[in-house]
């Protein structure tokens, strides 16, 4: 009986466990962002495992967040500094965006696509409006998203060394790639 | 059969709670306070700013005469600089090891720093709170002296404690309760007693930024021993953060560059201009 009953719960698990191709709504927490920074001395980037996103095709909404706190650059006294004296991630913890998908999506065709954003583009607590080009690309184990965009420091009001060392750039190129696990509607 | 239906109930339940929007989660909950001061060094006093895991801190400190010399000595600049270069490295986050020496009374300090207590942004931890042992060896020749000095003669030890809030991003504020012994004392050292062994002080040094990278400093050493000669040390300076680099500049009563002399050493009148001109640099490399 007990045998039974659990075949009966893995059944139900199966049937009901959401899979890429029905799945309308795709989420992750363990995400890649990198902010990279060519400044005319030195090149360095601040990366984070920590990317955490929604695209719901449904509601035609992609929504993504990083605790900017699990940045690193590799140097730790970088880090505070980021942390504490640029980002300031105690009173703004997060680096976000929100927006929609303004081309389609064609979730029959299994290859990887070009797919164009726009949303709100919030870090430092300053939110502008960015449109992001990226490749979507629905596999086996969900939906895979790399995207590229330019962030300028000075439009989020981040302050930065320019006094004596041009050590950080203005422009931050963002590099993202997710892959989105399906989750039931 | 309970727990299944719960399973199975939850398997369903949970992408409902979904909302349209993902709710901003920390992924760091409790990251200590950071850069309470820019520098392992406040002006002298040591501060509670650990190194990581790792790093190397380098940093090259001067003290040059009082100002009172004037213009025809620069202010004092003419009247030669006492000099620390030290270096200081992060085994752990919590735990540095370091050597420096100093040209008044040619002496060299080794030094650790634990940092015991870090304060937290939630405020479970109001402060954090370093010890800082250091051992001094004095090498200056003292052959004319009746009895030389033996190597032990020549020890002293240090014992500082600082404790420190941030109590915002731009003011931060330490005292530093510090004991000093010297094996030996004399007329031919540069401390302000030469009959006392053991000093004792409770320093105040702090720091406000009034831009993103640039802050005024100060620190005050009330003179607590009995001892004579012992007066107050004030410094007053500036520290500019360049993304690379912390310059500190500032004014002293005293030309010590290390916790023994600071402590045990003479200070001038700050209120009548017997202060002198002094700077740190301080660089950070990493090491792994």
């Amino acid at each position: 009986m007990k045998v039974l009953k659990l075949l009966l719960l893995f059944s139900l698990i199966i049937l009901f466990r959401p899979d890429a191709t029905t799945a309308q709504k795709f989420m992750a927490e363990e995400g890649y962002v990198e902010f990279v920074s060519r400044a005319p001395l030195l090149e360095f980037k601040g990366t984070s495992n920590n990317l955490t996103g929604l695209i719901d095709l449904d509601e035609n909404l992609i929504d993504f967040y990083v605790d900017l706190n699990t940045l690193e650059t590799g140097i730790r006294r970088r880090d505070r500094d980021m942390r504490s004296t640029y980002l300031k991630t105690d009173q703004f913890p997060f680096a976000e965006f929100t927006g929609e998908l303004l081309t389609g999506f064609d979730k029959e065709n299994p290859q990887e696509q070009q797919v164009k954003t726009r949303g709100m583009f919030t870090i430092h607590g300053v939110e502008r409006e960015i449109e992001v080009e990226g490749t979507l690309e629905l596999r086996e184990g969900g939906l895979k998203l790399n995207a590229s965009f330019t962030v300028l420091l000075e439009d989020h009001n981040i302050d930065r060394p320019r006094v004596l060392f041009y050590e950080l750039a203005d422009e931050q190129i963002v590099n993202i790639s997710i892959l989105l696990e399906p989750v039931a509607n | 059969m309970k727990l299944f239906i719960s399973i199975i109930l939850l398997l369903f339940l949970i992408p409902e709670i979904l909302f349209a929007q993902l709710e901003r989660q920390r992924t760091v909950v409790d990251q200590p306070v950071e850069l309470t001061f820019m520098a392992p060094r406040n002006i002298n006093l040591l501060t509670v700013e650990p190194l990581s895991k790792g790093e190397l801190h380098y940093s090259i400190m001067h003290t040059f005469g009082e100002v009172t010399g004037g213009a025809r000595n620069l202010w004092g600049v003419d009247q030669g600089a006492n000099v620390r270069f030290s270096f200081e490295y992060g085994f752990g986050d919590n735990f540095s090891v370091g050597f420096g020496r100093s040209s008044m009374d040619k002496v060299y300090d080794f030094n650790a720093r634990i940092a015991l207590l870090r304060q937290k942004r939630d405020g479970s931890m109001p402060v954090s709170v370093s010890l800082a042992p250091s051992v001094g060896i004095i090498t200056s020749s003292f052959g004319f002296l009746d009895e030389d000095y033996s190597f032990s003669d020549r020890l002293n030890f240090t014992l500082a404690a600082p404790i420190a809030r941030k109590f915002s991003d731009d003011f931060s504020l330490m005292i530093v309760p510090t004991v000093v012994h010297f094996n030996r004392v004399g007329a031919e050292l540069n401390i302000a007693d030469p009959n006392v062994n053991t000093y004792y002080s409770v320093g105040v040094g702090g720091r406000y930024k009034f831009a993103a990278r640039t802050a005024l400093t100060f620190q005050y050493i009330p003179p607590i021993t009995d001892a004579d000669n012992l007066d107050a040390n004030i410094g007053i300076g500036i520290d500019i953060e360049t993304g690379g680099h912390v310059f500190q500049m500032f004014f002293t009563t005293s030309r010590a560059l290390n916790e023994s002399y600071l402590i045990a050493g003479e200070n001038g009148d700050f209120f009548d201009r017997e202060f002198r001109f002094g700077f740190n640099i301080n660089r950070l490399f990493r090491i792994r």
